[in-house]
């Protein structure tokens, strides 16, 4: 929107504010980044500032933190972890929640509305809430009166178990924003392919599904980079002290924490590489991440 | 009449397949082949298989139910194609989300090992024991000064952004950023800042290089001329380890502070460590408010504006009395994001000090209970702790919705 009095506002200190704010935002990265491409030795002889004062820091600038914490660390294993758990866990609940989506937004159906507030209700539980339970229920199953209604899978430390978790936790959420949005498409054209004497099945895959792309890439983008930047699900389903069975984010807690005493180094370039992915699906899909992080303002 | 009676048993019988059966023998099978396959492949294998298949397992799901409901009498099939539709969403948040719980309420009643009933045992604890208090001390500090600094400083920038000519987005991306990064990411990044080493090392956090090179014969191990300088002399300042500060006693401020009265005795406890673990947060979100805030900021009428100006009102005075109270309810949802993400707050604490000097959270004493102590009773209790939290804030939010829905 171009104002006709634009000029009015913008005025220096405006500008001088923001751009103190952003130097302030950027600045602890400034720092940590420079740090993650300088010699371990050389982080700990000479601060960084000092370094950058002198000059001496250009001449010393290299990969080499990057190829050992790739090598030496097996962080590439833990980043492939990561996407194993990462994609499922966000396309699972994203196709489960679209189906319900349609059916809550365009079928007539017995208990629709109680069951639409309990998909709602659900979405204000915490999953602190559900963790124990949950590693319970993959580990032992559940039994009602000594009768075993979901057999003992044993299932923690395995890939299923944060696939299931996860789109439990995303599945209110998703199921909501879906179908709200199913909600703002012209219902004249899912009728009239109704009279067509399409089923809802291929109603929901040629017609519903293409028209909702913008939603489930909102919620897409909302739901990989919850998934990937997330910590505490990982740790508890997937653990943090079988090297294997490490995540990228757990596998950073572990070089942050220290296992290394001061492996500055590595946690630099490892923290560094541990952005690169949620900052490019970042920046390539603001938008929708905007979006889907609204719609999430009200999650539990 | 008995061909009634037929396909009612036909319909009752593929519910039953294709909504029960199948689904079940469709969990089992996905649950068992893939802790099979974690046990017999290798892990490159593993992930291979694990991204693909995973992700298409589920259609697998609904083509199935489709597939047995396609035998259904044809009067019959639109009742059983909702709840197929429908289904798989209710049973997964059922057994996934809700059932669990549920049960953690109860499990909140119970000893650690879950054996016997022990009233309200649990929930005493919660609020007689030490660390108990100084967590709900920590995450009653945390709510107040998170949430307000996230949105004062989001409703600046938000604010500010909107009224320049260019350079818009990218001033509001480099504050949203950090969004995108993890919490276990962005702690890495402070506590490189905050970073302590024991004298005579090099400090290589700032704040710490700061203090040590102030004074006329202070450096931070910095060759000059081929001398190499120091700060090893009794002059100099010492450096802090922040995060292990939780008062001010270890800091010079200290000994001016010890003489003055009830003010002075109240700042000696202010706890550092907590404080500059909770700024992590404030960067990460602030971006967030900001960009939500401006979009409220552009949905204010222009007229509003221009009549502000034309009665000469300062800038002060129009954002506090036309854009606040115009945007005062995205205010309020992006605070009870904020309330919500901070009961939350798990990654921070953990990374940083693990909730040791005074620093934890309930979110971090929940899973220490857990998984250190491992006493399920307690670790309930402190997880309802944090739904009872979230509670009213979200039902808040969703009577407002329901008022302007109705409005």
């Amino acid at each position: 929107m171009i104002r006709s009095n634009q000029k009015w506002y913008d005025k220096p200190i405006t500008k001088l504010i923001l751009v103190s704010i952003a130097l302030t935002w950027m600045f602890p990265l400034f720092g940590f980044v420079l740090s993650s491409f300088r010699p371990g030795e050389s982080i700990k002889r000479t601060s960084w500032w000092d370094a950058v004062y002198t000059g001496n820091v250009w001449s010393e600038l290299s990969l080499q933190n990057y190829s050992e914490v790739f090598r030496a660390e097996n962080l590439d294993r833990s980043f492939y972890n990561s996407l194993a758990v990462t994609i499922p866990s966000t396309i699972i609940p994203i196709t489960i929640a679209a189906f319900a989506a349609y059916a809550f937004a365009f079928m007539e159906f017995k208990g629709k509305n109680i069951l639409f507030l309990f998909v709602v209700g659900s979405m204000i539980i915490p999953l602190q809430m559900s963790l124990i339970p949950l590693v319970q229920l993959f580990k032992d199953g559940i039994e009602i009166a000594g009768i075993p209604i979901i057999p003992a899978l044993d299932l923690n430390g395995t890939f299923v178990a944060t696939w299931f978790a996860h789109t439990g936790f995303g599945l209110p959420l998703a199921t909501f924003l879906l179908r709200d949005f199913m909600m703002g498409l012209p219902r004249s054209v899912i009728e009239s392919a109704k009279i067509d004497g399409a089923t809802n099945f291929t109603t929901f895959f040629r017609l519903v599904l293409p028209l909702s792309v913008a939603g489930i890439a909102a919620f897409a983008t909302f739901q990989f980079l919850w998934v990937y930047n997330d910590f505490l699900v990982a740790n508890v389903f997937l653990g943090i002290y079988k090297p294997e069975n490490l995540v990228v984010t757990s596998h950073m807690s572990q070089i942050v924490v220290g296992r290394f005493g001061e492996a500055w180094h590595l946690r630099t370039s490892g923290a560094v590489i541990s952005i690169l992915v949620p900052l490019g699906v970042f920046f390539g899909l603001q938008r929708f991440f905007i979006r889907g992080l609204i719609g999430g303002a009200v999650k539990g | 009449m008995n061909n009634g009676k037929q396909s009612k048993y036909l319909t009752f019988g593929i519910s039953t397949l294709a909504l029960v059966v199948f689904p079940l023998f469709w969990f089992l099978s996905q649950a068992i082949l893939f802790r099979e396959l974690t046990e017999q492949v290798t892990r490159n294998i593993l992930v291979l298989i694990a991204i693909p298949f995973g992700s298409t397992f589920i259609f697998l799901l609904f083509s199935g139910m489709n597939k047995i409901i396609n035998y259904a009498p044809k009067d019959s099939r639109d009742g059983l194609e909702a709840r197929m539709f429908v289904g798989p969403s209710i049973f997964m948040i059922g057994l996934f989300l809700f059932y669990p719980s549920m049960r953690t309420i109860y499990l909140s009643f119970k000893d650690r090992y879950s054996n016997d009933f022990v009233g309200i045992e649990n929930y005493i604890w919660a609020f007689t024991d030490a660390e108990m208090i100084t967590t709900i001390r920590n995450q009653i500090i945390w709510l107040i000064a998170v949430v307000t600094l996230t949105l004062i400083v989001g409703l600046i920038v938000g604010w500010l952004t909107d009224r320049l000519n260019k350079g818009e987005a990218f001033f509001k991306s480099i504050v949203f950023m950090p969004m995108a990064i993890s919490a276990v990411g962005a702690t890495a990044i402070f506590k490189f800042i905050y970073e302590y080493r024991p004298p005579p090392l090099t400090q290589i956090g700032i704040i710490n290089g700061i203090r040590v090179s102030a004074g006329d014969n202070c450096w931070n191990n910095r060759e000059i001329n081929g001398a190499f300088k120091g700060y090893d002399d009794a002059s100099c300042v010492e450096p802090v380890g922040w995060l292990q500060q939780r008062d001010l006693s270890a800091l010079p401020i200290a000994e001016n502070l010890e003489a003055g009265g009830w003010l002075s005795n109240a700042l000696i406890n202010l706890p550092i460590n907590t404080l500059l673990l909770m700024i992590i947060m404030v960067w990460m979100y602030t971006g967030f408010a900001a960009v939500v805030f401006s979009a409220g900021i552009k949905a204010i009428p222009a007229e509003i504006m221009e009549a502000g100006q034309i009665d000469g009102a300062s800038e002060i005075k129009i954002f506090t009395s036309i854009v606040v109270p115009y945007i005062k309810s995205t205010i309020v949802v992006v605070g009870t994001y904020m309330v919500v993400t901070v009961l939350k707050a798990f990654d921070i604490i953990y990374v940083s000090t693990r909730g040791d000097l005074e620093t934890n959270l309930l979110a971090v004493k929940m899973l220490d209970e857990f998984s250190k102590y491992r006493n399920f009773g307690r670790s309930s209790t402190v997880a309802v702790l944090i739904f009872v939290c979230v509670l009213p804030v979200i039902i808040g939010t969703a009577l407002r919705e329901r008022d302007n829905a109705d409005a």
